[in-house]
């Protein structure tokens, strides 16, 4: 029987805690009082996750045919899929999206459907490699449709975005050209966060640069409380995205919407100890991470990033509904919930986060001091509805090493980011109003973009941006642990142990403050009340 | 930190060693996961046997009898008898379990596995392991009221083993015989097997509760085995219980006095009973528990 996620009082029972720190974790002993907030436990899968997605796509939810009504012969049909942003880590083979692939492509077929193509719907994040594309869709998929009908979208391949005027509030809605001229798209999701799917997954997941500034950027931003909230009015992101998504159907954009939810089972077995509550480790469970610990310590740099990157979630889907985009969202909405919600009462002074190592932009890749910023501030410190775990004016303690280390295929555009735009000014809205268009128009981070496998240049601001209502929120972040020179490039501050940083913390919040740490991963989402 | 600073933030902080505890707030959502049965199964194995009789012939059993002057009679009374019997002893010390282990002949001793309170045998892993293996151990759960609490014992019986029960369910304070507990003739009668009465005079004296290493000095323990009782025809498991106790009173008293002294009492119904000075304030009654068992034999030339 699943527990649910409950907020442990630290007392003197209580042994260290496991907190993530970037490639490695450290058992914290926390002071007395410390409040512990932990996810629920993983739901059990559906048990016949072939009979799920028929029932999905036969049964639609919302006005919504089903599918193979939808599909004749002679039509345009283009399938979107969610990109390596998703799922955290990602998922053991096979991947959810090429079992749901299987099953649509199989109907378009019956159909006589010809007219097929595939777009990985990857916004301005960087392209996928061919070998991470067919991780993702199978073998099957990839042979068949690799690489004339199967491929990266291209946001700033400005005769392939069509655009669809504005929407009330003079947002500018485009996307991509082939999508839009399909007779029907079919978008495959996978709903990590609450943040994604609905809307978001065509409005934005195909849209370009023009499109995406009218909510990313800091006004939106600081006006989202939080993103992972997409209720009406909490999120400015989410209603904007809605206002677009709403302006593409009422245009006549068809869009057969498939989403999925997971379970929490994000670390593999031999790795078990991460999935459970520390007073509950068995003797083994304490060896493993011992010895986990210890080699991970002594390991070569190198050696250290393979064995992280080589991890895989055993995740089951505990839901997949398909049909129109409002509906089905909602439906998605409950399942993750079920899922991720803890009940919390009240906020805190301290709010601490262990910052694991791994984000939705370093798959495959390094998560470098401007990511952990985003990884922090903006996903762990947005994984709240209501208010966030920290009071205002209260401190962020995150734990990472912060190394001044990035990846130069992936990230160009981050390093001129962190050794220009940071040295001279952190403020999220001078940042924006001085640099971005630059960035966002320069051709050469365009050309590495369209041909390398770069995140497009403007992609950095808005991991700056992602943390505005974090850093707007707290007076103070202190990195347990982090490199001086990085974090101080950052704007924050910096010590060598938990005890210094709430030593350091007395400046604003006296001596006695109250403590919440956020004992994620895996993901949750605190419902503070 | 260092590897030595660490591991000793864990020891501390996970308890190693001792019993785990669960922090107040996480009591609710704790999962009854440990109700799975302890697996002690492996130790009546025969490697685990035969692991067994060495530690018990070549360890426990020199390291006891240089400890405590030992002394066992009436083994002969096991001589005749077939298939499983079921030992129970008066209980006020730790060594009763080591103590009957090691005087057993090798037939019944690879053949026998002692019943051990769950919440104090089976709490740490390492616990759980010496007791399956050094005493063929199975858990009771104590808390468990009535039947439920011996399910293993039938089941172990009904493989030919026998049993070792302290039928006063947990060790004397004081040294006096507690009421008996009917886990034990409940069991003979349901099963049919035969009840062993042992005597073991001195090991309170020896090594009382709270204590976990005998007096210096090689105080002298004295181990009486009784003629094995069966079941007779309709009787209740109270009436068992109670002839359960009158031979461990009777041993008893054979030990003190002379065993035609015992007997003749015992026709008489005058066996002196091992109870204790009735409403009398605890002090007497340890007082009176403790009062030195009699060494017997000639004194030791060697120091």
């Amino acid at each position: 029987m699943p527990r649910p996620g409950f907020v442990l009082d630290v007392d003197e029972r209580t042994p260290p805690l496991l907190v993530n720190q970037g490639e490695g974790f450290r058992m914290q002993k926390f002071p007395l009082g410390t409040r512990v907030i932990y996810p629920p436990d993983a739901l059990p899968g559906v048990a016949d996750v072939n009979a799920e997605i028929r029932s999905a796509l036969l049964h639609p939810l919302g006005d919504s045919k089903p599918l193979p009504e939808l599909l004749f012969a002679g039509m345009k049909l283009t399938i979107a899929i969610d990109d390596i942003s998703i799922p955290l880590p990602p998922m053991k083979t096979p991947d959810i999206r090429q079992r749901i692939l299987e099953h649509v492509i199989e109907m378009a077929a019956r159909k006589g459907v010809d007219d097929v193509e595939l777009i990985v719907a990857t916004a301005l994040h960087r392209r996928m490699t061919a070998r991470e594309i067919r991780r993702m869709v199978g073998e099957r998929v990839f042979r068949s449709f690799w690489p004339s009908r199967l491929s990266n979208f291209d946001a700033e391949d400005k005769e392939a975005l069509t655009s669809f005027g504005t929407t009330d509030e003079g947002e500018e809605v485009e996307i991509s050209r082939r999508a839009a001229e399909s007779d029907l798209i079919v978008y495959v999701n996978i709903n990590l966060v609450a943040m994604d799917g609905g809307h978001k997954s065509v409005a934005v997941g195909l849209a370009g640069y023009r499109s995406l500034r009218h909510h990313h950027n800091v006004h939106t931003m600081l006006h989202s409380r939080s993103y992972m909230d997409p209720r009406e009015g909490h999120s400015a992101i989410n209603d904007s995205v809605n206002r677009m998504g709403r302006k593409l159907a009422a245009d006549g954009v068809k869009i057969f919407q498939i989403e999925t939810t997971l379970n929490s089972e994000t670390f593999p077995s031999n790795m078990g100890f991460l999935n459970k509550r520390e007073w509950e480790w068995s003797v083994g469970d304490q060896a493993l991470m011992m010895a986990a610990k210890q080699g991970n310590d002594m390991a070569p740099p190198r050696v250290r990033r393979e064995f992280f990157r080589g991890i895989e979630a055993p995740y089951k889907v505990t839901g997949v509904n398909g049909g129109e985009v409002e509906a089905v969202h909602a439906r998605t909405l409950e399942n993750l919930h079920r899922q991720q919600l803890v009940e919390v009462q009240g906020q805190s002074d301290i709010g601490i986060f262990g910052i694991p190592y791994l984000g939705p932009y370093n798959v495959n890749s390094i998560l470098n001091p401007i990511l952990v910023h985003c990884l922090g501030l903006g996903y762990l410190f947005n994984m709240y509805r209501n208010k966030p775990i920290v009071k205002q004016g209260g401190v962020a303690i995150l734990f990472h090493p912060v190394p001044w280390e990035f990846h130069q295929i992936h990230h160009p555009s981050y390093i001129d980011f962190f050794e220009e735009v940071l040295a001279e000014t952190t403020d999220p809205a001078t940042i924006e109003t001085k640099f971005e268009e630059r960035y966002a128009t320069d051709p050469w981070y365009i050309h590495l973009y369209r041909t390398s496998h770069a995140y497009h240049g403007v992609h950095p601001f808005y991991m700056w941006y992602w943390g505005a209502h974090g850093r707007d929120h707290v007076n103070d972040v202190i990195f347990v642990g982090g490199e001086p020179k990085s974090v101080a490039r950052l704007g924050y501050r910096r010590a060598d142990s938990l005890r210094d940083a709430l030593e350091m913390a007395k400046d604003t919040v006296g001596s006695s403050p109250s403590i919440t740490y956020f004992h994620a991963p895996p993901i949750m989402i605190a419902d503070v009340v | 930190m260092s590897l030595r600073d660490e591991l000793k933030v864990m020891k501390d902080g996970f308890r190693w060693g001792r019993r785990p505890i669960v922090p107040r707030s996480a009591e609710p959502f704790v999962e009854e996961a440990y109700d799975e049965g302890f697996p002690t199964d492996w130790a009546r194995t025969r490697p685990g046997t035969a692991l067994r009789h060495v530690i018990l012939n070549a360890g426990m059993g020199p390291l006891a009898r240089s400890q405590i002057a030992l002394r066992t009679y009436g083994l002969e009374h096991l001589g005749d008898v077939e298939g499983p019997v079921i030992f129970f002893s008066n209980h006020a010390s730790h060594l009763d379990a080591t103590l009957i282990m090691i005087s057993l002949p090798e037939r019944w001793q690879k053949k026998t596995a002692v019943g051990a309170a769950r919440d104090y045998f089976f709490d740490v892993w390492w616990r759980q392991a010496f007791t399956a293996l050094v005493y063929g151990g199975f858990a009771i759960d104590r808390a468990k009221g009535g039947q439920g609490a011996i399910d293993k014992a039938r089941e172990l019986v009904r493989d030919g083993w026998s049993l070792v029960l302290f039928p006063e369910g947990t060790r004397s304070l004081d040294g006096h015989l507690q009421r008996f507990r009917h886990g034990a003739s409940r069991l003979a009668l349901e099963l049919g097997v035969g009840v062993a009465p042992i005597a073991i005079v001195g090991a309170y004296q020896a090594m009382p509760k709270g204590k976990l290493w005998p007096r210096p000095g090689r105080p002298p323990v004295t181990m009486r085995f009784g003629e094995v009782l069966f079941p007779e025809e309709g009787e209740t498991h109270q009436s068992l219980s109670l002839r359960m106790q009158k031979a461990v009173m009777e041993l008893f008293d054979e030990d003190r006095t002379t065993w035609f002294e015992a007997v003749s009492r015992s026709a008489r119904d005058e066996t002196p009973s091992l109870a204790g000075p009735q409403g009398a304030p605890s002090w007497r009654r340890t007082w009176e528990g403790t009062r030195p068992v009699p060494r017997r034999g000639r004194p030791s030339i060697w120091k």
